[in-house]
C-alpha cells in the first residue's frame, strides 16, 4: 500500500516537473505488459540478433521497465512479419524491426500486400555500411581496375551476393549503369557461401560488411577496393569511396530501425521516440554500434517518413532498370 | 609437441568446474532439444544468446556448442521410437531404426545411435583439432559446379533408398524435387507455385513434409488395422535393451564410414548434415554384404547416418573457426554470438584466442563423454514408451508432430500442410511408394537447382563447366557408376538366366 502511494507521488511529481519544463505530456503512455518485438527472420537471422541485442542492452541500461519479447515471424521475405504487424492495428504493445527488405520486398512480390507506408514509423537506428572487396591476390587494386577489366571482358567477372533485390546486387546495377561495365551476379543464400566462393577464387568480388571484411584482411585473404558510403569509413581510412574514384552513383543504404502497427495513438509514438532518444545516447549502445562498425543513423519524425518515401522511389527505379518485375 | 601443449592448455580451460558445468548444461539442453521435433539447435542457441552476455566467453561458447552437438544425439530418439524425425538429419534413421523398434529392438537401436554418435562425434573433434586448416583450404575449392556434382551424387542415393520398384522411387524423388521448387526464386525474386499464399513464399519447410509423410502417415496406416493391433514387443531385461557385441562388430564399418563422410561433408559450407546422413547410409548399403536387408531393421542403417550427423558438427566448426565462414544455421549463430561478445571471429581466431579455441575443442571431447553417459541410461527408459497402449501412443505421436511442426515458424498454416502431407504419405504407403526418396529429393532439390544455375551463370550457360573441373567430374563419374550398377546387375542376372536356359 505504502509503495503504491510512493509511486503515485513520484509519477505526479514527474508530471509537475515535466510541466515545469514546458513539455506537456497529456496522458503519457507507459507499457503495462511485455512488448512484442516482431522480426522477419528466424532465430539467428540478422534482424533477430539485432533485436535480441537491443532487448538485452535496454535492460542493462534500465531504459524500459517491460521486457522486449522477440517474436519471429519469418516467411515471404518480410511479408509475414509485415502483415502480422498490419493485423495488430492499434496495438500499443507491439513494435517491429525493419530493414531495407521491408521496402524492396513489397515492390517485387505480389503476395506481400503490406507496404512500409501502411505502418507507423518510429526511429531509424543504424545504417550498415558496406565495402567492395576482392581476394588479396587479385590484380584489381582499385575500383577503376575492376571496372576497366569488366568493360574489356563483359560478363567474365563475377560477384557473389544474396538475393537479386538485396543491396549487393543493387550496388552492382547502379555501378553498371553509371560506367557501362558488365559483370555477373551469382546468388548464394548464406553469407558463408558468398565469402567461401570469393576466397576459393570462384568469383572475383563481393559486397561485404566492414566488420566481417576486417578479419579477412588482417589474415591477408581479402582486399577492400571501395567504400560504398558517402564518407570514408573510420576503419578503412585509406579506402576511397566510389565517388572519390569517379563512380558517381547514389549510395544504397541498408537501414535498421523500429516501427509500430498502423493506427497507434500519438502518445505511444512519442513514448517510443523518448525511449530511443535515451537509448541511442547510452554507452552500451554506442559500444555495440562501434563493435559492429555500424553507422549511427538515428532519425525520427518527418525525416524518417521522407527517408522511407525517397528510398521507395529510388528502389523502384533501380529495380525497374534492372529488369526486375516491379508490382507496386 | 606444440599440439600437446595446446591440448594441455585446452584441458586446463575445459576442466575447470565452471566450464564443466556449462558444458553439461549445453549438452543436456542439446539432448532435450534434439528429442523434441521441430525445435532445432539453431533456434535454441539464438534464444539463449542474450543470457550469454553476462557469461565468461569461453564458458558461453562451450555451452552453445554443447547445445549444437548435443542436439544430434537426441535427434534419433523419436525417429527410432515413433517414426517422427526430430530433425532433418534423422530422417534416414527412421528407415531402419523404426523397423528395429517394431521388431522389439528399440533398445539396441537407441544404444547404437548413442554409441555411433559418440565415436563419430569424437572423430569429428579429432579432425577439427588436427587437420582443420588444410581441410578448410581444400573445402574452398568447392565452387558451384562441385556442389552440383555433390548433390547429384546425393540424388543417386535414391538407388539405395527405393524399395522394390526403382520407377516408384524415382517418381517419389521427382515429387520431392518439385516440392523443393516451391517458394521465392533466389535468382529472380519471383514466386513459384505459391498460389498467392504468402506462407508459401519461403517454400515448404522440410520438417513439415518429413513429419507428415513419416509420422502422420504411420499413425493413419496403423489406425486402419484397428482390429488386429499388437503392441510393440519390448523385451524385459537390460541385456535386451543394449546393443550386443555382435551388433557392435557389425557396425565397425558404419562407425568409420559415418565419421569420415560426416566430417568431410561438414567442412563444406554449402552441404549440411542431412546430405551427410543420406550419403553415409547409401555408402553403408552399397558396401554391405546384404544390401537387400536395408530398410528392414539393419543396425548399420542406424549407426552410419547417426554417426555421420554427429561428426558433421566437428566438420562444420572447421570453416567457422579457421576461416570465419559459417557452414550451417547453427554455426552462423555461433558466429553472431562471437561478434556480440566483441570477439573477432575470423581466420585469426585461433591465433588471437588460443584459450577459447582449445578450450572449446577439448570441451567437445568432454561433452561427448557426458552425452554418452547421459544418453545410454536413458535408452531403457525411452524404450518403455513403446509399452504404452496404442490408444495413448498414436494420439501422442500426432500431438508431438503437430507441436513440432507448429514450433518451426509458429504458423497454423504449417499444421494444415502437415495434414496434407500426412494424407500424401498415407496414399504413398497404400500404393507402395517409398517415402525416403521424396524427402531426399526435397532436401537436395534446392541445392541442386541453385548450384546448377550458379554454375551456368559463371560459365555463361556452358554445361561443360560441370565436367571440365576435376573435382566435379570425379563426383559425377561416381554418380553415374552408381546409377549404372543396378542395370549391369540386371543384365548379368538376365545372362545367367539365359545360360541356365540354354543348358
Amino acid at each position: 500500500m505504502k509503495r503504491s502511494w510512493c509511486c503515485l507521488l513520484l509519477i505526479t511529481s514527474g508530471f509537475v516537473l515535466s510541466g515545469a519544463g514546458g513539455i506537456a505530456h497529456a496522458a503519457a503512455f507507459e507499457p503495462t505488459k511485455p512488448i512484442e518485438a516482431v522480426v522477419h527472420t528466424g532465430p539467428g537471422g540478422g534482424s533477430d540478433i539485432f533485436a535480441r541485442a537491443i532487448a538485452e542492452l535496454m535492460q542493462k541500461e534500465k531504459i524500459i521497465a517491460q521486457r522486449l519479447q522477440v517474436v519471429n515471424k519469418s516467411g515471404g521475405g518480410s511479408a509475414v512479419a509485415m502483415s502480422y504487424l498490419a493485423e495488430k492495428k492499434g496495438d500499443t504493445h507491439t513494435i517491429g524491426f525493419f530493414t531495407g527488405v521491408w521496402i524492396t520486398n513489397p515492390l517485387t512480390t505480389m503476395e506481400a500486400k503490406t507496404t512500409i507506408a501502411d505502418l507507423t514509423p518510429i526511429v531509424r537506428l543504424v545504417l550498415e555500411p558496406a565495402v567492395f572487396a576482392v581476394k588479396a591476390d587479385s590484380p584489381y587494386k582499385t575500383m577503376k581496375d575492376f571496372i576497366e577489366a569488366a568493360k574489356k571482358n563483359p560478363n567474365q567477372l563475377k560477384q557473389s551476393g544474396g538475393s537479386v533485390t538485396g543491396r549487393d546486387n543493387l550496388v552492382r546495377l547502379v555501378v553498371q549503369k553509371a560506367t557501362g561495365a558488365k559483370w555477373v551476379f551469382v546468388s548464394f543464400p548464406s553469407g558463408g557461401e558468398r565469402i567461401a566462393n570469393l576466397l576459393g577464387g570462384h568469383v572475383e568480388a563481393m559486397v561485404i560488411e566492414p566488420q566481417e571484411a576486417g578479419e579477412h584482411i588482417r589474415a591477408g585473404n581479402m582486399r577492400v577496393i571501395a567504400a560504398l558510403t558517402d564518407k570514408r569509413l573510420p576503419s578503412f581510412p585509406n579506402v576511397p569511396t566510389l565517388k572519390e574514384q569517379g563512380v558517381n552513383v547514389p549510395v544504397i543504404p541498408q537501414a535498421r530501425g523500429i516501427l509500430a502497427p498502423p493506427g497507434v495513438p500519438k502518445e505511444v509514438v512519442q513514448y517510443w521516440e523518448g525511449i530511443f532518444d535515451r537509448f541511442a545516447k547510452s554507452a552500451n549502445w554506442k559500444q555495440y554500434v562501434e563493435h559492429n562498425q555500424f553507422e549511427d543513423g538515428y532519425l525520427k519524425g518527418p525525416g524518417l517518413n521522407k527517408f522511407f518515401d525517397d528510398l521507395t522511389v529510388q528502389m523502384r527505379e533501380v529495380l525497374k532498370e534492372a529488369g526486375a518485375k516491379v508490382v507496386r | 609437441m606444440e599440439s600437446i601443449g595446446n591440448l594441455l592448455l585446452g584441458f586446463s580451460v575445459a576442466l575447470t568446474p565452471g566450464n564443466l558445468f556449462w558444458c553439461f548444461v549445453g549438452v543436456f539442453l542439446g539432448t532435450v532439444v534434439g528429442i523434441l521435433p521441430g525445435l532445432g539447435p539453431a533456434a535454441t542457441i539464438a534464444m539463449l544468446l542474450p543470457l550469454t552476455f553476462k557469461m565468461d566467453h569461453t564458458a558461453a561458447i562451450i555451452m552453445l556448442a554443447g547445445i549444437y552437438y548435443g542436439s544430434k544425439y537426441g535427434g534419433s530418439t523419436t525417429s527410432i521410437l515413433l517414426n517422427v524425425p526430430g530433425e532433418s538429419a534423422s530422417v534416414v534413421t527412421c528407415l531402419d531404426g523404426y523397423q528395429m523398434a517394431r521388431q522389439g529392438r528399440a533398445g539396441p537401436a537407441l544404444g547404437i545411435a548413442a554409441i555411433a554418435s559418440f565415436v563419430a562425434g569424437t572423430v569429428g573433434v579429432i579432425g577439427l583439432m588436427l587437420i582443420a586448416p588444410p581441410v578448410a583450404r581444400f573445402a574452398l575449392r568447392f565452387g558451384p559446379p562441385e556442389y552440383f556434382a555433390l548433390m547429384a551424387l546425393g540424388l543417386t542415393m535414391v538407388v539405395f533408398l527405393a524399395g522394390k520398384s526403382m520407377i516408384k522411387g524415382l517418381l517419389a524423388m521427382l515429387v520431392g524435387l518439385w516440392l523443393a521448387g516451391v517458394g521465392t526464386d533466389l535468382f529472380t525474386a519471383e514466386s513459384r507455385f505459391t498460389f498467392g499464399q504468402m506462407e508459401l513464399l519461403d517454400g515448404i519447410d522440410f520438417v513439415v513434409v518429413s513429419i507428415g509423410i513419416f509420422a502422420v502417415a504411420e499413425v493413419l496406416v496403423n489406425m486402419e488395422s484397428r482390429g488386429g493391433t499388437e503392441l510393440f514387443k519390448v523385451p524385459r531385461g537390460i541385456r535386451n535393451l543394449m546393443p550386443t557385441l555382435k551388433d557392435l562388430k557389425d557396425c565397425r564399418f558404419a562407425f568409420l564410414n559415418g565419421s569420415v563422410i560426416g566430417f568431410l561433408i561438414g567442412v563444406l559450407p554449402g552441404a549440411g548434415s542431412t546430405i551427410a546422413s543420406f550419403l553415409s547410409y547409401g555408402a553403408e548399403k552399397a558396401f554391405s554384404r546384404y544390401p537387400e536387408k536395408f530398410g528392414t531393421g539393419v543396425i548399420e542403417g542406424v549407426a552410419a547416418p547417426e554417426g555421420a550427423n554427429n561428426s558433421e558438427t566437428g566438420g562444420a566448426l572447421v570453416p567457422l573457426l579457421t576461416l570465419g565462414i559459417p557452414g550451417s544455421n547453427a554455426t552462423a549463430i555461433l558466429l553472431a554470438a562471437l561478434i556480440l561478445w566483441g570477439i573477432k571471429p575470423g581466420p585469426l581466431l585461433i591465433q588471437d584466442n588460443p584459450g577459447l579455441f582449445w578450450g572449446l575443442v577439448t570441451s567437445m571431447y568432454v561433452g561427448n563423454v557426458m552425452l554418452l553417459v547421459l544418453n545410454l541410461p536413458l535408452v531403457p527408459l525411452f524404450a518403455q514408451i513403446l509399452r504404452v497402449p496404442y490408444f495413448v501412443l498414436y494420439p501422442g505421436i500426432l500431438g508431438i508432430s503437430i507441436v513440432g511442426v507448429y514450433s518451426v515458424s509458429n504458423s497454423l498454416f504449417d499444421v494444415w500442410m502437415l495434414g496434407l502431407f500426412g494424407l500424401l504419405g498415407y496414399a504413398m504407403r497404400k500404393l507402395d511408394f517409398p517415402a525416403a526418396p521424396l524427402v531426399l529429393g526435397m532436401v537436395l532439390g534446392d541445392g541442386l537447382e541453385r548450384a546448377l544455375r550458379q554454375s551456368l551463370m559463371m560459365s555463361e550457360g556452358r554445361l561443360s563447366v560441370l565436367i571440365t573441373r576435376p573435382l566435379s567430374a570425379a563426383m559425377i563419374c561416381v554418380a553415374l557408376a552408381i546409377l549404372i550398377m543396378p542395370l549391369v546387375n540386371k543384365v548379368r542376372s538376365f545372362r545367367v538366366k539365359a545360360v541356365e536356359q540354354d543348358v
